[in-house]
């Protein structure tokens, strides 16, 4: 019959429906039902992009487009805009013009800089590979072997607000999906008896709050799910994790829930979306001690939690950790509410923030290496911007008196990249002689982010959702993978 | 005779276009393979098209070269090839654009240089010589023919009731057009719903709740054939019909209380989104006529509204999206897609940046709707859409109000003349930088009293791009800025001697007196000088005009007010022209941060005091979010790929060409935006009532007969049943655009009526149901499942209108349509159950099953607290007799009496649990069982 050949879901419903019903909720009540990613991405679309699949198990696994080199991702988000001069890309060139004009001049970012700023911190060769790294982030370079740098990384505009939207979503000012909703539409979860996409931030939300983590257009199953990590109690941290029944009491509940739902299927004669209603229920059972377990870092043993040290980031860096072994497809860890990293006033403000963070970043990756987690997780650090390399000048407007601070810079800044397929040791790019512009190899946000979903084994242009009569991408129209950064 | 000439013209120009566009690749790559083509078009021309073709494209041809075709690339310019196809390396193009020479050196600054892998793009493109696919005359011409012939475009006409062979089962025409695809199909219909089935879907489908058991019983019970009609006109008639329905439109209207991110002390309420929700339940209860819904939606502040000012709520359609912080162009750009798909199913925002790629929509069809929507904005208090009441605390409230608000006024306005005064004042500096052209738009932040506006910059510029080299004022403005720097003195000079030697044929124009003599009475040694020389004669001009004004006491605000100076007034018109350099209104000049930071801050204190205080009492009358027109509206300029940095050619203020046939007019009053409300509730136009039509049908079925409900372009999926879509479309303006008609005709068909009973052998030919051989099953959505579960507790508040509520509170008792719209912060549950983003519009609602949904009922406090209230109710407490609690929590839960086997399953874990009980804060025996009810699939789904 020729009911619509312009769609080829009746196809990949029948072809569920052959599996036989009983057999699919068997297979895919654990979250196997490995559907091919072509077949559950577009193309296999029936209400609005959605396909049975998605439907019933949004976050089942799923195939990528080619093998993949990562399997997570672990996002540490410096939000704010850490300043490459002062922590990976060195420029002695700062000292010579101390105090002085740039030659070069300065270019337009949100306030008015001044003269040269030479960084107040040393730094210092670390490794075989000898990269140098200033006296803020020791911990983390002791791991600089596994370590890509890229100085030239490139934004739009010198604002937080569009600069975070463009880190997360790849668009600065309409509502789109962020990175990880993509990975999570695209590739499922691991572990079904946890979200698919945690976002991490004590204390707060940070500027643009949930639309950070935001799924747009995708189903509402791919937003982050957002933990307040200054909470050390599993119930405070995820929501609705503990009720008001013992699990024996509730264990019972469900047994009369489930025989009364198989009464109602029986005369329903079988239905899909019933099934796998029952099924949620049981995973949601399941979840409650999974993730309870998952979010408990007292069960870590204490060299353990001597190498991440004490304070709320060991604690998240750790929690990161505990998710990516379960299976979590992308974790996002924020240093803290607002904006810690926007060090307009005093740069001396950046030694604070990385004390809080370095030694646990540094506790992550080594830790991720000891297990033989870091080949499949990529982690990637970095802010939304980087910061300028001449000093900010006072402007009582909005209440900076003090000269001893730099304004945003999307022109050229640092992020760094380790693990997940990634080429370490080695410095991609660079900035201008005073840190101001990349210059070399330049890397957009949309480049950072092609090269992301290829190391998950998806192609940036292939990987689409339609929406709104277009084909959306996480890259938009834009984007190259950086084949250099990738080992 | 002249029809004759007229053919052989048409003839040759058509022979002639097709001379052109079939443009043979004239030497090497005379075939372009599907990769290279692919190359060219994904990599390539986004390229040259973002930027060569502004100099070197249709419009403008520097030095005599045209990059947007291959012919013209390989013809090159005045100085003569830009391409070398026998050593492609050496082409100068690539020279040009590598930088690698000082004096050719393209793109120039700004924007400079390009970025390293545009550069190894076009140069991998010219080594294999320049492979150009030419869109063909064919191709096009096959794509025009397929917008012709697209179903969504052709006209809504009635198509005949089909004939069918099973007679007896049709009990409407909308079922003849069902069964007569079925039968085609070999398929057939399935039986008939049962009565407690077929009213509990009809009464979740109009009013989003369950039936009584009274109600059951009763249609149960009726013997009249006409049994199910009184239950539909009964559920029509409801007040609670407007709070399901009028729900489905926010979603559509992507309704919001909030503005989304808003920065600083920014106010992120809109205080009175809920009279747009209110007015939208009204107009479902009252069944409005649609097209008068969506005019007044479009254009209610246009309409003779007469003493009841209520339908300006109806504005709350365009004025309550994201704010952007405050970005214009993308707040425009919202209120484009919430009409063009919402209300047309079309995609027009695609063509924001270049033309959209599969429907019949150029770019300038965006910028015409762009100019419409750029011609109003928000009022700044909204206006009162009700009368008072005389209380006395309803005139305390009003008298804090007059307080507040006139302390804004007498402020706000008074900064407000001062601003302008000082942006005409400085008109030196703002032409000197004016100068250096656009900026990429920042965000704006607090300034200082001496910075610059870049907006102000921007108008400036605006002004003068407007103009040309013939305009009186700023035609000497663009003789000058032709000229190079190096060349500029030698240049004016011969400028100026043209303007003194006597006028001869060449001096068509007559130059501005008071311009001509500055600029020869000061000769210009750069552009720098020329924009100080017009900025002091523009500030001179003004500081006249204060002087004239301030000593003619009457005259300032007179139409006759006028320079004595011929000249000066012409300068003065230019600098206080309603869209000139200054020309921002109050709301820009705030949400811009254009004043003085100290002063942005007073005046946001102050509407911000008057804000609070309409938020913050329970008297505050009800007040509409509306827009108001600008005294001039904005004519529209097409931005080059979206960049308003890159304004390109004027368009009018129309509607859109592709359902504007020939006849399509400029709009001719005011923004347009009344005459654009009536082209799209027109009887002419082919989307509107098709794209109604099937959300309704939708909302019924679970799908539309359009799977792409809000995409009804080529991209979109056709109609399952095409002519039943337009014979209900037809229908459906012929009565009257009545909602609640439609609803009947489709509730009273077989079609609707009946069983979701699964049947193997038509699964297997239509496992989606697309023909309609069942009824779909549904679950419930969120507002659908609170209000139940509210209603089960016993507690449902179902009162209608009035300000939004948090519904994660525990006292919350409303129904789920009053909860308040956070866009930066929705409850946790309105997510997790696939509640609509408010984002932007939304075609229609995901249905994802999840634990996190099992959790939230399973362990959520609100959970607890409504499973609570559910063994509270006095008629289940106060039945002693457990086998009689259990039947009557059945009843109430799945409106039904237990199985016996359910019964004794029920009894048996309430004892069990019961000894398992230890107390404290955990749920009792009867509560855990109460939820379990709640819980179950019976209690979620609607057959």
């Amino acid at each position: 019959m020729s009911i619509d050949p312009r769609t080829d879901d009746a196809a990949l419903v029948s072809a569920g429906l052959r599996l036989t019903r009983r057999e699919l909720l068997a297979r895919s009540g654990m979250g196997l039902a490995a559907l091919a990613l072509e077949e559950m991405l577009p193309g296999a679309t029936a209400r609005a992009g959605q396909s049975l699949g998605d439907t019933l198990h949004p976050l089942a696994p799923k195939q990528p487009h080619f093998p993949a080199k990562a399997r997570h991702v672990i996002h540490l988000f410096m939000n704010g805009g850490p300043s490459q001069v002062d922590t990976f890309d060195p420029k002695p060139a700062l000292e010579k013009y101390a105090g002085q004009e740039l030659p070069t001049g300065n270019l337009q970012t949100e306030r008015k800089t001044g003269a040269a700023f030479p960084s107040p911190f040393k730094f210092q060769k670390y490794g075989q590979s000898g990269i140098e790294v200033s006296e803020l982030f020791p911990h983390v370079a002791e791991n600089i072997d596994d370590i890509a740098v890229i100085r030239s990384m490139v934004a739009d505009i010198p604002n937080h607000e569009p600069s975070l939207l463009l880190m997360n979503c790849g668009e600065a000012r309409l509502p789109r999906p962020s990175m990880g909703s993509w990975l999570t539409y695209g590739l499922g979860s691991e572990n079904q008896n946890l979200p698919g996409f945690v976002a991490m931030c004590p204390g707060g939300l940070p500027i643009q709050g949930a639309q950070n983590w935001q799924s747009a257009f995708l189903p509402g199953i791919h937003q982050g799910t957002y933990l307040d990590t200054q909470h050390t109690e599993v119930e405070k941290l995820i929501e609705h994790i503990r009720g008001r029944l013992p699990v024996e009491r509730q264990r019972r509940q469900l047994d009369l829930l489930q025989a009364f739902n198989r009464e109602h299927l029986e005369r329903s004669q079988g239905d899909l979306q019933l099934e796998a209603r029952i099924q949620s229920f049981e995973l949601a059972y399941r979840m409650q001690s999974e993730a309870a377990d998952a979010f408990d870092v007292s069960r870590e043993p204490q060299h353990v939690l001597d190498l991440y040290g004490p304070g709320t980031q060991a604690r998240q860096m750790l929690i990161a950790r505990r998710l990516i072994e379960r299976g979590v497809r992308f974790v996002q860890v924020w240093h803290g509410a607002q904006q810690p990293w926007d060090s307009h006033t005093d740069i001396g403000d950046h030694q604070k923030l990385a004390r809080e963070c370095d030694q646990a970043i540094g506790a992550l990756l080594k830790d991720l290496k000891q297990r033989g987690l870091l080949d499949e997780t990529l982690v990637i650090w970095g802010g939304e911007f980087g910061r300028t390399p001449t000093v900010e000048l006072p402007n009582p407007l909005i209440g900076n008196a003090k000269v001893h601070g730099r304004d945003h810079n999307h022109y050229g800044f640092s992020m760094w990249l380790a693990g997940g397929g990634v080429k370490g040791g080695i410095v991609h790019g660079a900035t201008d002689e005073f840190g101001f512009k990349a210059v070399e190899k330049p890397v957009h946000v949309h480049d950072l982010h092609a090269t992301l979903l290829w190391l998950l084994g998806l192609d940036h242009e292939r990987f689409t959702f339609p929406y709104a009569g277009r084909d959306f991408r996480l890259t938009d129209v834009h984007g190259h993978v950086v084949r250099e950064l990738i080992a | 005779m002249e029809r004759a000439l007229l053919f052989g013209v048409c003839v040759l120009l058509a022979a002639a276009s097709a001379a052109r566009a079939e443009d043979p690749q004239p030497q090497g790559a005379e075939t372009v393979t599907a990769a290279q083509a692919e190359f060219f078009e994904r990599q390539v021309r986004p390229i040259l098209a973002e930027n060569c073709f502004s100099c070197h494209g249709q419009k403008k041809q520097h030095s005599g070269l045209r990059l947007d075709s291959r012919s013209r690339l390989l013809e090159g310019g005045e100085n003569g090839a830009v391409v070398d196809l026998k050593n492609p390396g050496e082409s100068r193009l690539l020279r040009a654009i590598g930088y690698d020479d000082a004096e050719l050196q393209m793109p120039p600054d700004p924007p400079g240089k390009l970025p390293e892998p545009a550069i190894a793009t076009l140069r991998r493109w010219i080594e294999q010589g320049a492979p150009w696919p030419e869109e063909t005359l064919a191709s096009r011409s096959a794509q025009q023919r397929a917008w012709k012939t697209h179903w969504a475009f052709a006209p809504v006409r009635r198509p005949p009731v089909p004939q069918v062979q099973r007679g007896d089962w049709p009990r409407s025409p909308i079922d003849r057009f069902v069964l007569a695809r079925l039968e085609a199909e070999g398929m057939s219909p399935g039986e008939p719903a049962d009565r407690a089935t077929l009213i509990r879907r009809a009464t979740y489908d109009l009013i989003g709740l369950p039936p009584g058991e009274e109600e059951v019983a009763a249609f149960v019970s009726d013997p009249a054939p006409e049994a199910f009609d009184k239950v539909v006109d009964r559920l029509l008639d409801s007040p609670h019909y407007g709070q399901r329905w009028g729900r489905y439109w926010l979603d559509v209207a992507r309704y919001a209380d909030t503005k989304g991110y808003v920065r600083l002390q920014e106010e992120r309420r809109f205080h009175y989104a809920y009279t747009y929700r209110d007015y939208v339940v009204r107009a479902f209860n009252q069944d409005l006529p649609y097209d008068r819904f969506l005019v007044e939606q479009l254009a209610a502040d246009q309409l003779p509204l007469g003493d009841d000012q209520g339908a300006l709520a109806a504005l709350g359609f365009l004025t309550l999206g994201r704010q952007f912080t405050s970005n214009p162009h993308d707040i425009i750009d919202d209120r484009i897609d919430v009409v063009t798909r919402g209300l047309l199913g079309l995609t027009v925002t695609c063509a924001r940046c270049h033309d959209h790629k599969y429907d019949p929509i150029p770019t300038a069809d965006y910028y015409s709707l762009y100019g419409v929507f750029a011609s109003s904005e928000e009022s700044i208090v909204p206006p009162l859409i009700g009368k008072p009441p005389g209380d006395p605390a309803s005139q305390a409230f009003q008298q804090e109000f007059e307080t507040r608000q006139w302390s804004l006024e007498e402020y706000e306005q008074q900064q407000y003349a001062i601003l302008l005064d000082t942006f005409r004042a400085r008109s030196v500096d703002y032409l000197v930088k004016a100068i250096e052209g656009r900026e990429p738009p920042q965000q704006p932040l607090p300034m200082g009293h001496d910075a610059l506006r870049q907006w102000i910059v921007e108008r400036w510029i605006d002004t003068i791009e407007r103009t040309d080299e013939r305009h009186p004022v700023f035609g000497p403005w663009h003789a000058f800025s032709a000229l190079k720097p190096s060349e500029f003195e030698v240049g004016a000079a011969t400028i100026l001697a043209k303007w003194t030697t006597p006028a001869g044929d060449d001096q068509p124009v007559q130059i501005n007196a008071a311009i001509k003599n500055r600029l020869i009475a000061h000769p210009s040694k750069s552009m720098a000088d020329v924009a100080r020389a017009y900025g002091e004669l523009f500030a001179q001009v003004h500081e006249r005009w204060r002087t004239l004004t301030a000593s003619t006491t009457a005259a300032a605000g007179s139409a006759l007010a006028r320079l004595p100076e011929e000249s000066e007034e012409a300068l003065r018109r230019v600098l206080y022209a309603p869209d000139g350099p200054v020309a921002v209104s109050r709301q820009e000049a705030l949400a811009q941060y254009l004043y003085d930071a100290p002063i942005n801050d007073e005046v946001m204190k102050r509407r911000n005091a008057v804000n609070q205080h309409l938020a913050n009492t329970a008297q505050a009358p009800p007040r509409a979010h509306t827009l108001v027109e600008h005294p001039l509206p904005y004519d529209p300029r097409i931005f080059v790929r979206g960049n308003p940095t890159r304004p390109g050619n004027r368009v009018p203020r129309q509607f859109l060409q592709a359902l504007s046939g020939e006849h399509r007019r400029p709009f001719a009053v005011g923004s347009g935006r009344l005459e654009l409300a009536q082209a799209v509730a027109s009887r002419d136009n082919p989307l509107t009532a098709r794209v109604l039509v099937n959300r309704v049908w939708g909302y019924h079925f679970g799908a539309g007969l359009v799977r792409t409900p809000s995409n009804f372009g080529l991209r979109g999926q056709p109609p399952t049943h095409p002519e039943l879509l337009d014979y209900l479309a037809a229908r459906f303006m012929d009565e009257g655009w009545s909602i609640k008609k439609l609803h009947r005709w489709i509730m009273l068909s077989g079609t609707y009526q009946q069983s979701s009973r699964d049947r193997a052998d038509q699964r297997t030919r239509d496992p989606e149901n697309r023909l309609l051989w069942k009824m779909n099953r549904r679950r419930l959505d969120i507002e659908a499942l609170r209000d139940s579960l509210l209603m089960a507790a016993g507690r449902l508040d179902l009162s209608l209108g009035g300000p939004s509520i948090d519904v994660t509170l525990p006292t919350a008792n409303r129904r789920t349509i009053y909860g308040l719209i956070d866009r930066q912060g929705l409850p946790g549950m309105l997510p997790t159950f696939d509640f609509a983003s408010p984002d932007t519009h939304s075609p229609e609602r995901y249905t994802t099953t999840v634990p996190q949904q099992a959790l939230f009922l399973m362990n959520g406090p609100l959970a607890a607290e409504w499973t609570r209230s559910f063994v509270q109710r006095a008629d289940v407490k106060d039945l002693a007799d457990p086998s009689q609690r259990v039947a009557r929590m059945v009843a109430i839960a799945w409106g039904r009496s237990p199985t016996q086997r359910e019964k004794q399953w029920a009894l048996e874990f309430i004892e069990r649990d019961q000894a398992a009980n230890s107390g404290g804060d955990a749920l009792s025996a009867w509560e855990a069982f109460a939820q379990t009810l709640l819980l179950a699939n019976e209690f979620s789904y609607v057959d």
